[in-house]
């Protein structure tokens, strides 16, 4: 079933009226087959009662391909996802395992967050959106599927439960929030936030106030959460890791592998599950793979350079650019890695390979995440705003994309 | 209001002092606001600062930087690191150097003043920027040599400063010859107490048998005066910023010479003629050292009798053959400098000890040229291909602390936001009104507006 699953959408054009049943390609895992009816509407769905009928629904998007072929917005020809936000998308998040097929949140600069359905044969639908009084910068799900958590740069985070679609505050900083994530722990659960304020703050929803406020060196820039285990990485390259056990609590300052600004950081696990280091990205076209207590720290961590031009052409200067998101595959553990220079890029930091890059695309890829059992593969292309407001076209289309990612992210067979 | 006064009086020795002195009302606030731990403030303040520096787009960027840098002097009356005063000193200083216009700005010329305060060698950083023509329009520039002139007891040449200033007609006039009468003054005091001393040398030299506290140089032997006197007497005054203090024995030995040196003119006190020295002289009095003498007994090991070193036994080959990598694994490797003056912000080395911020700014103008000059075609000085950061570099680390590309646009965005607020004219009232409304407006549109927009089937 998986040999059929690569590059489901290449037949063709791109034209999606040429899509035919027989076209269709399986995901692993259930299938379901939808009959040509899913194009029109929704209400073919049944099973749809997650969603409260408050707001209006998407009855039924097509995806609206580029018009011109030589079109260099989607040159790896991925599926693109119907009503991209209108600015920058700063995030991507799709749901966990527990809740029944494929829903994506993404967070942009246009204020929003915007809820898709992402339907096994590669349909997207749109289903809800909520709005901030400022620039979305983070989103993440609660473990059960039920509520997505939003942070901005109004200095206040939301959780918006999709049942229901209302979204109230539940927490607030004295400066933009740069990260959220949820932390479920056997005793607690609560939402951890890191600002631009340097302060690190946990919130048991119910309340106004925090559970626990951890003052930080400098401000957040990236954290990632893989319980128990918790990495915040700051200005002025700081990097420290808490642990979650019992009651968060800082447990280690790590030096910087990396000697510029940390951009993007990711936690792996092992083969027990259990997380045991993490990835961190620069701005200058290098990422760290960091063990926390590896049998031999000389060898066991290292660096990379990745989004970099010119590779072994030594006329002209090498371009580098920024690591914008690090991504790990949730079946098996390669990462992906997407950069201003507009590719991304899978490697197995196992074997120490780069199994992929991509085309060039037309603007700076500024998010990416995979779907819960690792088939699909989300990246955004906007703006990262990485040379400033003159470089700004407000015009300019953002997209995100949906790839395969099944059998791209398989580990090479040499190991070590 | 006394117990604002209480408080100042409790930490003055910490509180660095200023050329102009300090209003004693920021002076309070700000301790109180140190004392209270309400950093928030402060710390919002400066984030303001610094963002105001990377969006500012007007003629006048030296405005940003200079109220930036006299709030941080208020605000942080200890100095220290959290203040960032001398990075920030130097980038304004650097960012500036090839702005002709700011060259006889007061502004300008006052944070150069500052910045050589806080350098080892203002003397050195005076010269380079008499050399590049910063300044010579301004009496302060000329006031501020002077003075360190007169701080290593180099008179004449404080004078010399002086009257060239007036020459080129420095602005405002007036003060400058008002220093000039009073730099006279000084002199011809301190000229005098020194004759006035002369007597005194011997009694004191008898109070005094064995230990000096304070000891200056001395001439060794029964002659009195060996070296120029105005050696030990520049040691002794140049002390910190601000703080001019007397040295409690007379320095001047030998007043015959304090008269001709104010005729003839001193050597420099980098330079000095040199009598034959007795012995060398001892900088400072240290009373608990050691002469040097055998440590241990212990040997080191032998080297062989060509001189080279024992050369150990090469270690056995391995039985197994060692796994070679992938290509993919790269070591670690240092980026090449491509701008040394930002290294000081990213570069995880400590600064090396004999570079001076004058020789960065020199070593940055070089760089400067030679990009100008010699394109980007050029190998970097390591022999490596040059790399080229795709980003703005310069907009991220302009200030005293370095930015992200989300912080830049946050920025960005909340002057747009706070500029419709204040268009809209109606003020918050309206923009309340509108988010609100705009929730389940927007997501209307985001989800029903599918129909039109799909190809229809």
């Amino acid at each position: 079933m998986l040999d059929n699953a690569v590059n489901w959408v290449e037949k063709g054009d791109k034209d999606f009226s040429d899509f035919r049943l027989t076209d269709v390609r399986r995901f692993h895992g259930p299938c379901r087959l939808y009959g040509i009816t899913f194009y029109i509407s929704n209400t073919a769905h049944p099973t749809m009662s997650l969603f409260g009928t408050t707001a209006g629904f998407g009855t039924g998007g097509t995806s609206v391909f580029g018009s011109a072929t030589t079109d260099t917005h989607n040159p790896m020809k991925d599926v693109e996802v119907t009503s991209p936000p209108d600015d920058s998308i700063s995030c991507l998040a799709f749901s966990p395992p527990t809740l029944p097929g494929n829903f994506l949140i993404g967070g942009s600069w246009a204020n929003d967050v915007r809820c898709w359905e992402v339907q096994d044969n590669g349909q997207t639908v749109p289903k809800a959106q909520q709005m901030h009084t400022g620039p979305v910068l983070d989103v993440c799900w609660s473990d059960d599927g039920s509520k997505v958590f939003t942070a901005s740069c109004d200095k206040t985070a939301k959780m918006w439960d999709l049942n229901s679609n209302q979204a109230m505050q539940i927490a607030q900083h004295e400066g933009p929030i740069k990260s959220i994530h949820w932390i479920k722990a056997p005793n607690y659960s609560c939402i951890m936030t890191g600002s631009w304020d340097k302060t690190l703050k946990f919130w048991d929803t119910r309340s106004p106030n925090p559970m626990m406020s951890l003052q930080m060196p400098e401000r957040s820039y990236c954290a990632d959460v893989v319980y128990p285990m918790a990495v915040v990485a700051t200005a002025e390259r700081g990097l420290i890791v808490y642990q979650l056990e019992n009651q968060p609590s800082e447990f280690r300052r790590i030096d910087s592998p990396l000697k510029h600004q940390h951009r993007c950081v990711a936690i792996f696990k092992d083969k027990q599950n259990k997380p045991t280091g993490f990835a961190l990205g620069s701005i200058e076209g290098r990422v760290a793979i960091h063990y926390i207590n590896p049998p031999n720290p000389a060898k066991d961590n290292f660096t990379f350079k990745c989004h970099r031009s010119n590779g072994t052409n030594t006329a002209t200067p090498q371009d580098i650019y920024a690591v914008n998101a690090i991504a790990f595959h949730p079946v098996h553990g390669t990462l992906a890695t997407v950069g201003s220079d507009g590719r991304f890029s899978f490697w197995d930091k196992d074997a120490r390979t780069k199994l992929k890059t991509s085309e060039l695309l037309d603007q700076p890829i500024t998010a990416c995440c995979f779907n819960n059992n690792g088939n699909i593969f989300a990246y955004s292309s906007s703006y990262d705003w990485s040379k400033g407001h003159e470089y700004y076209n407000p015009q300019k289309k953002n997209y995100i994309f949906l790839r395969n990612a099944a059998e791209e992210l398989k580990p090479r067979n040499k190991k070590w | 209001m006394a117990e604002a006064e209480a408080e100042w009086e409790l930490c003055k020795e910490n509180i660095q002092p200023l050329r102009r002195g300090r209003a004693i009302s920021t002076l309070t606030e700000a301790l109180s606001l140190q004392q209270e731990g309400s950093s928030a403030i402060t710390q919002r303040t400066q984030q303001a600062f610094e963002s105001e520096l990377r969006i500012y787009e007007g003629d006048d960027p030296l405005d940003v930087w200079d109220r930036y840098i006299k709030w941080t002097e208020q605000t942080f009356p200890q100095g220290g690191k959290e203040s960032n005063f001398s990075v920030l000193l130097e980038r304004a200083v650097m960012k500036f150097t090839e702005e002709k216009k700011y060259y006889n700005d007061v502004r300008y010329v006052d944070l150069w003043i500052k910045f050589a305060d806080s350098c080892s060698e203002p003397l050195d950083i005076y010269r380079y920027m008499h050399a590049q023509g910063i300044g010579l329009m301004l009496s302060a520039f000329y006031i501020a040599w002077s003075e360190e002139y007169e701080k290593r007891g180099n008179f004449r040449n404080a004078d010399t400063t002086l009257q060239d200033g007036l020459k080129c007609g420095a602005e405002p006039r007036d003060r400058l010859k008002q220093f000039h009468k009073a730099l006279q003054a000084r002199v011809t005091r301190h000229v005098m107490l020194g004759m006035g001393q002369e007597s005194d040398d011997d009694t004191m030299e008898m109070e005094e048998p064995n230990r000096k506290t304070l000891a200056e140089l001395k001439a060794l032997g029964k002659k009195k005066a060996v070296a120029p006197i105005s050696r030990g007497s520049s040691i002794v005054n140049t002390q910190p910023r601000g703080l001019q203090m007397k040295a409690p024995m007379a320095p001047v030995r030998n007043s015959r010479l304090m008269v001709f040196d104010e005729n003839k003119g001193l050597a420099e006190s980098q330079e000095p003629k040199l009598e034959s020295w007795m012995g060398p002289p001892s900088a400072r009095h240290k009373e608990n050292e050691q002469k040097p003498d055998k440590w241990t007994k212990a040997k080191l090991p032998q080297k062989t009798r060509a001189g080279l070193p024992v050369v150990m036994p090469a270690p056995a080959k391995p039985s197994f053959q060692p796994f070679v990598e992938e290509c993919e694994h790269t070591p670690a490797v240092t980026p090449c400098k491509i701008n040394p003056a930002v290294n000081c912000v990213l570069s995880a080395r400590k600064p090396h000890r004999e570079e001076t911020p004058l020789k960065r700014l020199q070593d940055w103008k070089e760089q400067q040229q030679q990009q100008q000059a010699g394109g980007s075609q050029a190998p970097g000085t390591n022999g490596k291909p040059r790399e080229q950061s795709m980003y703005c570099k310069e907009l991220l680390f302009s200030g005293a602390s370095e930015f992200c590309f989300e912080e830049l646009r946050a920025e960005r965005y909340r002057q747009k936001h706070a500029q419709r607020l204040v268009a809209s004219g109606s003020g918050q009232s309206a923009a309340a009104g509108t988010s609100a409304a705009g929730t389940s407006a927007a997501s209307e549109s985001f989800c029903a507006g599918q129909s039109s927009s799909g190809p229809s089937q």
